[in-house]
């Protein structure tokens, strides 16, 4: 099945379009008629126009062939709807309604009848029972949800089972001054699941890393062989820690968790898991904006403590590693500045100074580092190493985090132009640590994995 | 006879392999059991006994029987026989039991082992509704029951990847050796839980192999007790 028309469209149409306000049906259409391409609203019963389209009565009256539907109609007719966009030759739909197979029983036929009549025709269906999706690179605003045209492009594509979950992890992108590359609520799943949609954005350009929030799959293995496949990082967030009935009685069912499978599987196919959105999104942004980790070495340099001793603990309870630095780069750390602190690892420099950015590129440049992570509280008066670490991590082929506190205030003018120069920036030691442990992760079970393919091969 | 054991349940209709069958598939999948012969009279039992060496340990053997330690007031199982005459014993007494209650039933003699040589493991297979073939091991007894202490794997896998399976156990310490017990050979644990998987990948009528315990020692892992369970449908 081919996604793009879904999720690339150039001609839309909004199926149920309304012009009253706080309709489902305005609200699509008001967020549709953002985007660049054409936008046509559908209604048999609509008037004269709505924000400046005039309604047309059927898909099959639209001239030019439209991509994407934004079905914004009652559950019961999208059957008839889709049969139509299909006639058509629409590409793909997106149907809000819920009341399908989440509801069981007639739930499930109808869900059936959709599913038919977009096979028939080949229609690429997001959802039912979801809030669509957002590309923010093209205004492309196939939700209904406001606030949404506030999002902002970056390069992690979320790819989440519940809209709801898709939304929150956009917006709390949003407040922190991310972006994401493409939003998607997969909802129900009718003919586009995650094994299909993670082969598509993998392939998408403005997607370099994809984040998934997972309840439960009826096709685990194939969400673990198209992570596998995937050459853009994926990072799970796999929810519910419920045991699965169908095991429950036998014995060695009885210790066979749903979720262990789940977690056991991400790993064995090269995925890290995380157990929170904040982690998720964290996690995703640090893959994104990084070169590919060699290794689980972190390099830790400080300009606090306290901190310091927080991210190495979180670190290695994590999984990943601190290595000892080598002797020259202790040597250089130590002409910078005489007397330091600590110069092995973490490297701490007790407060921040002007030299803290020579600290933070000799660290980067050892060898024995395959990804670096700064913390330093924000200082009026010295701001961050800005120019240290603007295309250090490209310089160096290894990721560069920084995180850091201060007052919002003060600091958010040096913490956009970090985030500008595409430096992951998180804002308490947790979080930094939290996010490198994700690299680390993925560098190692991604080499087991790639090791496992070659010896399947053999 | 790869096929052998699960193509006879199924010309019987059952969904369980007997003791014999389910060792004797993993037996040709590479996995090690005790020496062992199904025997239909009390001479046979005492012959096959001299035959694998005393001591030795006598089963019931029917597809009617499956918790044979609880059957007829103890006398599906007996350890420990040393000698032709207790073999002789313990035989008679199944077959009586077996004939009271009206049932067909075989002997099983197989040879004995010393499970305090060793640590016990679990090492089982399940073809998942979601994943298909996975497999799951964990140490034995409260390690599994209490502690849950279990890892699992999407199947196939090879015996690298079983070895981390078993490695990520929080118990793995037992296995390796904690104060001055023999470490156990892991190498050949991890053949088997990827034997395990192999059989639930490769046979499509296997829903579960539940194989417990599998006796670790230094010298390798040997199965003990086998059940395979095919798909109802």
């Amino acid at each position: 099945m081919n996604l793009q028309r879904l999720f690339r469209p150039e001609r839309i149409a909004v199926v149920g379009a309304s012009a009253t306000e706080g309709k489902l049906g305005y609200e699509a259409m008001a967020n549709a008629v953002e985007f660049e391409g054409t936008v046509y609203p559908v209604n048999p019963s609509g008037e004269g126009e709505v924000f400046g389209e005039p309604f047309v009565e059927s898909v099959t009256d639209i001239e030019e062939t439209v991509d994407l539907a934004l079905l914004a109609v009652p559950a019961h007719v999208v059957p008839d709807v889709v049969e139509e966009c299909g006639e058509a030759g629409v590409g793909g739909a997106v149907i809000y309604a819920g009341g399908f197979a989440e509801a069981g029983g007639e739930g499930e036929e109808l869900q059936d009848a959709v599913v038919a009549a977009a096979d028939e025709h080949d229609v690429a269906l997001l959802g039912p029972n979801t809030s669509g999706f957002v590309a923010p690179a093209s205004n492309l605003l196939a939700s209904f949800a406001g606030g949404v045209e506030r999002l902002r492009p970056g390069g992690v594509t979320i790819l989440a089972q519940s809209g709801g979950v898709a939304h929150q992890l956009a917006f709390s992108a949003h407040r922190e001054g991310r972006g994401v590359a493409t939003m998607v609520g997969l909802g129900n799943r009718a003919n586009v699941g995650f094994e299909e949609a993670i082969p598509y954005f993998d392939s998408d350009p403005n997607t370099d890393a994809i984040v998934l929030h997972v309840e439960g799959t009826d096709d685990g293995r194939a969400l673990l062989e198209a992570c596998r496949e995937s050459d853009t990082p994926v990072v799970a967030y796999k929810v519910g820690q419920a045991d699965v009935g169908d095991f429950a009685e036998s014995h060695t069912g009885a210790l066979t968790g749903d979720h262990a499978l789940y977690t056991a599987g991400f790993a064995q196919y090269g995925v890290p898991t995380v157990e929170s959105t904040t982690e998720l999104f964290d996690g995703g942004q640090a893959l994104a904006n990084s070169p590919e980790p060699d290794g689980a070495n972190v390099g830790v340099v400080t300009a606090q403590a306290g901190p310091g001793i927080i991210i190495a603990d979180r670190l290695q309870r994590a999984g990943a590693t601190l290595p000892d630095l080598a002797a020259d780069t202790q040597d250089e750390v130590g002409e910078i500045l005489p007397g330091i602190t600590y110069a092995e690892n973490p490297v701490d420099t007790g407060r921040p100074m002007p030299e803290f950015g020579d600290v933070v590129e000799a660290v980067a440049e050892d060898e024995h580092v395959d990804a670096v992570l700064v913390y330093e509280l924000f200082e009026e008066a010295l701001g961050f190493p800005q120019e240290t670490l603007d295309g250090l991590a490209e310089r160096v082929d290894k990721p560069v985090l920084f995180a850091t506190e201060g007052p919002v205030e003060s600091m958010s003018g040096d913490l956009d132009a970090l985030r500008a120069a595409d430096v992951p920036v998180f804002t308490s030691p947790e979080r930094g640590a939290d996010a490198a442990a994700v690299l680390a992760r993925y560098a190692t079970l991604d080499d087991a994995a790639a090791d496992e393919e070659v010896s399947a091969d053999v | 006879m790869s096929e052998g054991p699960i193509a006879a349940a199924q010309a019987d209709g059952r969904t369980t392999l007997t003791e014999a069958e389910a060792k004797s598939l993993l037996a040709d999948a590479g996995i090690e059991t005790p020496a062992f012969s199904v025997t239909a009279d009390s001479d046979a039992a005492v012959d096959a006994a001299a035959d694998i060496g005393f001591p030795v340990v006598v089963k019931v053997s029917s597809p009617s029987v499956t918790h044979k330690s609880e059957w007829a007031g103890g006398a599906g199982v007996a350890v420990g026989l040393d000698s032709a005459e207790a073999v002789r014993a313990a035989a008679d007494a199944i077959f009586d039991a077996a004939d009271a209650r009206d049932i067909d039933a075989d002997v099983l003699v197989e040879e004995a082992r010393d499970v305090d040589a060793g640590t016990e493991v679990i090492v089982g297979g399940l073809r998942d509704p979601s994943f298909g073939p996975v497999v799951l091991t964990g140490l034995g007894g409260i390690f599994t029951e209490v502690y849950e202490d279990t890892s699992h794997r999407i199947a196939p896998i090879d015996a690298a990847e079983a070895r981390e399976a078993i490695e990520e156990l929080t118990a793995i310490e037992l296995l390796e050796g904690y104060r001055g017990r023999e470490p156990a050979d892991v190498g050949a644990l991890a053949e088997v839980v990827a034997a395990v998987g192999d059989l639930v990948d490769e046979h499509e009528a296997i829903s579960e192999v539940d194989v417990n315990p599998v006796l670790a020692t230094e010298e390798g892992a040997v199965a003990l007790d086998a059940l395979v369970v095919l798909g109802g449908e």
